[in-house]
């Protein structure tokens, strides 16, 4: 073992740190020359920031940091192929952040998406007043996306939750002047504030019963049967952080939000909340439900298992997404009920955990999540393009674009399959593992047949609503007087839209590695 | 004597259902920031009584930090107050309706 180049412990926190200090920087450059229009040194600060967040995340998951039989803290330049050289999750700051495959994977998700949303943000943010101020508050919404993806105790959690959710908040609302965007603000800024309170109170439940925050304390307490007296508390206490989680996630019963929010915030930033945001939400739900309420334990306790709560939960939130989503005449709505359909694909994840296995459903819903950061962003970028196009919002103004903008449309139509899960596309594979996950929990608990019955159900009524958008772009005439100039092709936005393709595309492929490093990152978290 | 810890459960229970009420009832912005107060408050006195009751900090610290949070909260949440009654004279959260589905 060569130590020619050793990092120490918190340099694992590298993601994430690097996006603070972008947005730090950001800071600065706008207190240095706050009248500054100079959008393209802003932007690019930010994209590259981003950038260089998911080169270090990238490179830690292939340099193996936090993975089983890598020496915590010590190698990350250097592979060491040791195995039993220990428990590889680099834990900082007494086991309150934790570095592990799962945390690097969903560092990526988050700092891909933040790159493509920064990127295009400036076409779409042009003339706009604040321009340090919205792409800092976007990093630093990141950075707590990121940390949340470490976060290894219900302090930090809460902590990362609310420094992802109040910048998030500002960034709904940030055209001021702007009606929509306003009152998406509102309701978002209103139902978050609700979730948080009620996640909170969950948080001093589970530390009554427990008498610990941090999550494999609280794991051991409920293990040596600390809670047994509790289990009212506790299990009431699960029930309210479920509440929180299905805020951040956009699923039910918390899903209200998310079409009010979309549709009126700026469409860069609803790409943002859809993916990112989301990915954070669930890598904080796999981690609490799979280290701090281990199943078999916790149900002796609150007599009950948990899983049944989220196998209810994924079955009617992703119905309740698509079924709305096929009514919707708005794209923007369309696609923010299909991310509550997703949703609703990703709990799955948690709704087939058994106590000795899962490590298929729960990688298949990380694979769903990193798929969906492309497609998903892709899509909602799609629709930014519009915005910027003022074509207008409903499926009919939609009619003929690809004879103005054919690259885009042939984007758009891969965003459309892949979403709806049609074979070529990355969408068909992480929909095809969870599938087989589902299939395979079957064995044990039945009722995740059902689960199984839904996903297939509900992707094929999706294809419905994908489709009539591939079908207005493509085949539908053209809307008259359609043939105008849109003034100019965005670059950025160009630019984010067709690697956001490329990605969904090249996953097809690429989906051998990440289907091993999902698969790896979830047993690992379910030792 | 000493009250038990039966006692502060119920009163920061008490606390989180008004707190829960005026979110569902009232109309005013302002009104429903100071539901969500109560309601993280009510949290606050399960945090600090638990943690007299299990004999660590945990919990009270815990407590400082919600605090702070709550603080960023509602600065953040003014701000969009402000921004709504700017835009439709008016702080009532049902008068802005235009998306519905």
């Amino acid at each position: 073992m060569s130590d020619a180049f050793v990092l120490p412990e918190w340099a694992a926190l590298a993601p994430a740190l690097v996006l603070a200090t972008t947005a730090l920087l950001l800071f600065v450059y706008d207190s240095i020359s706050p009248k500054s229009t100079n959008r393209a040194a802003i932007a690019s600060i930010a994209a590259a920031g981003a950038l260089v967040s998911l080169a270090t995340a990238v490179w830690f998951i292939l340099a193996g940091t936090g993975a089983e039989g890598v020496d915590a803290g010590y190698d990350l330049w250097f592979v060491v192929d040791e195995p039993g050289a220990g428990e590889g999750a680099i834990s900082v700051f007494g086991g309150q952040l934790i570095v592990d495959q799962m945390a690097l994977f969903f560092m990526v998700v988050v700092s891909v998406v933040t790159a493509l949303v920064a990127i295009s943000s400036y076409d779409y943010m042009a003339g706009h007043a604040y321009q340090a101020e919205y792409y800092s508050l976007l990093l630093l919404a990141a950075t707590g996306m990121s940390t949340m993806a470490a976060a290894n105790s219900l302090v930090t959690i809460f902590i990362a939750l609310e420094l992802a959710s109040l910048p998030s908040y500002a960034l709904v609302a940030i055209l001021k002047d702007n009606r929509g965007s306003v009152e998406a603000g509102l309701k978002y800024f209103l139902i978050g504030a609700l979730s948080s309170a009620i996640f909170v109170y969950g948080i001093s439940l589970v530390y009554g019963a427990t008498g610990h925050l941090q999550l494999e304390s609280i794991a051991e307490t409920i293990e040596a049967g600390g809670a047994d007296a509790y289990g009212g508390i506790l299990g009431l206490g699960i029930l309210m952080l479920i509440g929180g989680f299905a805020f951040k996630t956009a699923s039910v019963p918390f899903h209200f939000w998310a079409p009010e929010a979309y549709e009126g915030a700026p469409a860069p930033i609803a790409a943002f909340l859809s993916s990112a945001s989301k990915a954070a939400g669930f890598v904080i739900l796999f981690r609490v439900f799979t280290t701090a309420f281990p199943l078999e334990v916790t149900t002796d306790v609150i007599g009950l298992e948990w899983t049944h709560a989220f196998i209810i939960l994924a079955i009617v939130t992703m119905t309740v997404g698509n079924f709305a989503a096929a009514t919707q005449q708005n794209v923007k709505r369309m696609l923010a009920y299909s991310s509550v359909g997703h949703a609703g694909y990703a709990m799955i994840g948690l709704a087939g955990l058994t106590v000795d296995g899962g490590e298929l459903v729960l990688g298949a819903a990380m694979m769903h999540l990193l798929v969906y950061g492309f497609m998903n962003t892709g899509a909602f970028l799609f629709v930014a393009l519009a915005e910027y196009w003022g074509v207008g919002r409903t499926f009919e103004d939609y009619r003929g674009l690809a004879s103005r903008a054919p690259i885009a449309c042939a984007a758009v139509a891969v965003f459309m399959f892949s979403l709806a899960g049609i074979p070529p596309f990355g969408g068909f594979w992480s929909k095809y593992f969870l599938f087989l996950g589902s299939i395979e929990a079957a064995a044990t608990n039945s009722a995740m047949l059902v689960v199984a019955a839904a996903l297939v159900i509900n992707s094929a009524l999706s294809l419905y609503y994908y489709s009539r958008l591939v079908k207005a772009v493509w085949i539908d005439d053209p809307v008259t007087g359609f043939d105008r100039d849109f003034g100019g092709t965005p670059t950025g936005l160009y630019t984010a839209i067709v690697f956001a393709a490329i990605m969904t595309v090249v996953l097809l492929p690429g989906f051998g590695p990440v289907a091993d490093v999902a698969i790896d990152a979830a047993s690992a978290i379910l030792v | 004597m000493s009250v038990g810890i039966e006692h502060y459960v119920i009163l920061s229970l008490a606390l989180f259902c008004i707190g829960l009420f005026g979110v569902l009832t009232r109309r005013n912005a302002l009104m429903f920031l100071m539901s969500v107060e109560l309601m993280l408050n009510a949290a606050n006195i399960n945090l600090i009584a638990f943690a007299f009751y299990h004999g660590n900090l945990t919990g009270q610290v815990f407590a400082l930090f919600t605090m702070a949070l709550a603080a960023a909260e509602v600065a953040v949440g003014l701000g969009i107050i402000l921004v709504l009654y700017r835009n439709f004279r008016d702080v009532d959260v049902t008068v802005p309706s235009a998306m519905r589905w």
